[in-house]
């Protein structure tokens, strides 16, 4: 079996959400499958400039192949076309310049994906909200998979969007709350679907004692791993953090590792240090307390899962339906709204033992029941030999391609297009469902 | 704070944030938010514009008079001499005039006419320069009525913000003092339990050597101190048996001695980690086989399933500011 992963950038060196889920996917799936990635040359989300040079290269013994970007992205103009798709009334044609403007648009990839679409089994799409998400599921719908890291922002209220969750030939999840806000916007139910999530590579022997000595921490910590930004519910963090001092932990720290996009409160209680390597990430929940996780938006936080696989309670923030929800499921983890909640359950699980061993028991076997790669990997097998499987059965019937390809909707003429008959995205958001998923 | 004593598969993550926004609500009252806060001094606005509903529509009526704004008066002034009577546009027609003056005058007194217009005219410019004041006053009044609506405001929204501080500090203030009817009686069961015997006096107390760091295999609790007395051998020499009786008794009572200060809540539960803190020497628990301490206990029992305040006993952290 051949398969295809189209992300919008690809590398080792790349740690981005969906991109480092569509490597660990890629590397996983090529022990069972010949896997082959299409993606850019950019490093750079922002930008999406040519970063890395096209052609074939190899990434971790998995085949990379990378096309030019037609063009940078244009803050200002995507800036000003979100404002509009996401807030008034629009066309059709609106939300399509906004994809083009959102980038990373390679019209190489996409005619690449096109005409070698027979090599390939099947195609995986990682994030549906990205240019080659939504032309590439259309390029080639009778073999596309879609991975839609879909979070509860505007973009899926876009009528471009429920297009491809239907289009598509199945749908890999991220969580149960993903699935049932995109089963709202697009009624796909038809669609075959999974909620997988990603593994992660734990070390066997992680070494807190070795993070300590390196970077001469003492006594208890929480951790923060990764970007320190205002999206990441950064701000709020320190100021509960900072505001709730007194009546916190004595002692406890704040130890946040990933690149500083917000400045950082100089507090002796807030230790930053930086971007780590692996060994020095998983060192540092090995030492940790707990993990905190103060994002408003994801799909699926990887370096949560990471946190339980390592037996380590994870404080999350409440209003992200997706943690809210993880660590109900997994009883692994607790959350917070608003300040006073947040210093009871950090003191809770900081100062419980019983309870921080719970949480932490919990969370080891909640990863080890879902997100373990032996499990990820047979879900994806079991969703791909069920597509070979409805694919034999159409063959034999000699319709193998045209149902599907009629099942992905056209788009709309010349002047549907043009007619600014969609409503605000975020208002189409604000009627969906929300609140963890619980059963 | 407490241990939740919890097994890894009784875990309710969603009863254990009620049971702490419980505490929550318990320690501070409700955590309102400012939105919360605002809407609720709306209310009271309204409540105290309108204290005893003698005029129900009083808060739309001062709403009203803030926004209603009345045009300006801008009178026409208008000034009248002889130009104004005998002149013209036209040339002609002022000749004319002028030429027929003489006789116009045989009819009436015009010069009169100008006199009392001009002075109408002046009358005028008084009038207008006092519609200028009143209405320079009026759009200070307006402001000033402004500033007001927001001074007004902003009090309500202080005394709002005050009266749930008040609450949470009576909550608190009861709090501590159940807290500090319960050491009480602890204290005075404690006394009750202590017996001075005659063997065994303050002054031998007084002059006894203090015992050094007792090693952590000495058992930790205070009920198995007399099992070591009466778990005497029969064969043993007599004037050691009793040294030893009685430097347990004076062990044991330097503990009770020293287990006066702070110390755990009855709810807490032991842990791993509390376990060494639950040796005589740093626990502040009354001995498991005192009854006296442990009817003083169960009387508090119930307090608190886990201290929430643990911190606030030690003080406020030395780092935080």
């Amino acid at each position: 079996m051949k398969l295809a992963i189209v992300v919008q950038r690809y590398g080792a060196d790349i740690n981005g959400g969906a991109e480092l889920h569509a490597r660990y996917v890629a590397e996983h799936l090529s022990r069972h499958a010949n896997v082959e990635v299409l993606t850019t040359c950019a490093r750079d989300y922002v930008t999406w400039r040519d970063e890395y040079p096209s052609g074939v290269e190899q990434v971790n013994g998995v085949a990379v192949r990378r096309f030019s970007v037609d063009h940078e992205r244009d803050v200002k103009t995507f800036a000003r076309l979100s404002e509009h798709v996401f807030g008034q009334e629009h066309s059709y044609l609106d939300e399509l310049k906004w994809l083009d403007a959102e980038g990373p648009k390679s019209t190489p990839l996409l005619s690449h994906a096109r005409s070698a679409r027979a090599s390939y089994d099947y195609v995986l799409f990682f994030s549906y909200r990205y240019y080659h998400a939504y032309h590439g599921v259309r390029a080639v719908p009778s073999r596309a998979i879609l991975v839609p890291t879909a979070e509860r922002d505007e973009a899926i209220g876009l009528a471009i969007s429920p297009r491809i969750f239907r289009g598509a030939r199945a749908l890999m999840y991220n969580s149960p709350e993903e699935r049932r806000l995109i089963e709202a916007v697009s009624n796909n139910h038809h669609v075959p679907g999974v909620v997988v999530g990603v593994g992660s590579e734990i070390p066997e022997r992680p070494q807190g004692e070795r993070f300590r000595q390196k970077y001469a921490i003492t006594g208890r910590f929480a951790l923060y791993v990764g970007r320190i930004d205002q999206n990441k519910g950064c701000n709020e963090l320190f100021s509960f953090f900072l505001n709730g001092l007194q009546a916190l932990p004595r002692g406890l720290r704040l130890v946040l590792i990933g690149k500083e996009i917000v400045p950082i409160p100089d507090h002796p209680r807030i230790l930053h240090l930086g971007f780590l390597d692996d060994q020095d990430k998983f060192d540092a929940l090995a030492a940790a307390d707990l993990l905190l996780m103060p994002s408003y938006y994801e799909s699926l936080s990887m370096v949560a899962l990471e946190a339980w696989a390592m037996g380590k309670p994870v404080l999350a923030n409440g209003r992200c339906e997706v943690l809210r929800g993880q660590c109900i499921r997994s009883k692994a983890g607790l959350y917070y709204e608003t300040q006073a909640e947040f210093i009871e359950t950090l003191r809770a699980i900081a100062e419980s033992r019983g309870l921080n061993g719970a949480l932490g028991a919990n969370g080891r076997c909640f990863f080890q029941q879902h997100y373990s790669w032996p499990v990820i990997e047979h879900k994806y097998l079991d969703m791909l030999a069920q597509l070979k499987e409805s694919d034999r059965v159409d063959g034999a019937a000699h319709r193998p391609n045209a149902a599907r390809n009629a099942a992905i909707e056209p788009e709309p003429g010349f002047f549907g297009r043009r007619r600014r008959t969609f409503r605000p995205a975020a208002d189409v958001l604000a009627e969906l469902p929300s609140g963890p998923v619980l059963n | 704070m407490a241990d939740f004593n919890i097994r890894t598969d009784a875990v309710d993550v969603e009863q254990i944030m009620r049971q702490i926004r419980a505490r929550i609500q318990e320690k501070r009252g409700v955590d309102y938010t400012e939105e919360q806060i605002q809407e609720l001094a709306g209310v009271k606005l309204e409540r105290f514009l309108d204290p005893k509903g003698v005029r129900s529509d009083l808060v739309q009526q001062f709403k009203q008079a803030r926004d209603r704004k009345s045009d300006p008066f801008q009178p026409q002034l208008y000034s009248i001499d002889a130009n104004d009577l005998y002149g013209s546009g036209r040339g002609v027609v002022r000749i004319v005039r002028k030429v027929l003056n003489p006789i116009l005058k045989l009819f009436l007194n015009a010069n009169r006419l100008v006199q009392v217009l001009h002075q109408q005219t002046e009358i005028n410019a008084l009038y207008e320069q006092q519609f200028h004041l009143l209405r320079e006053k009026s759009q200070q009044r307006d402001e000033i009525d402004v500033l007001y609506y927001e001074l007004v405001h902003n009090l309500v929204l202080e005394l709002t913000r005050v009266g749930i501080e008040h609450r949470n500090v009576k909550m608190r203030l009861e709090s501590l003092s159940s807290r500090m009817d319960f050491d009480e009686r602890r204290a005075r069961a404690l006394e009750g339990v202590v017996q001075y015997r005659p063997d065994t006096g303050p002054a031998r107390d007084a002059t006894a050597p203090q015992p050094q760091a007792r090693p952590a295999s000495q058992p930790a609790l205070p009920q198995q101190v007399p099992a070591q007395d009466t778990h005497a051998q029969p064969g043993s020499v007599p004037d050691e048996q009793a040294a030893e009786s009685s430097t347990t008794r004076r062990r044991r009572r330097r503990r009770r001695g020293r287990r006066g200060g702070r110390g755990r809540m009855p709810g807490d539960t032991a842990t791993p980690e509390t376990a060494e803190a639950s040796s005589p020497e740093n626990s502040a628990t009354p001995p498991h086989g005192d009854p006296t301490a442990s009817a003083a206990l169960e009387a508090n029992a119930g307090e608190a399933d886990f201290d929430a305040d643990s911190g606030e006993d030690e003080g406020p952290d030395p780092s935080a500011q």
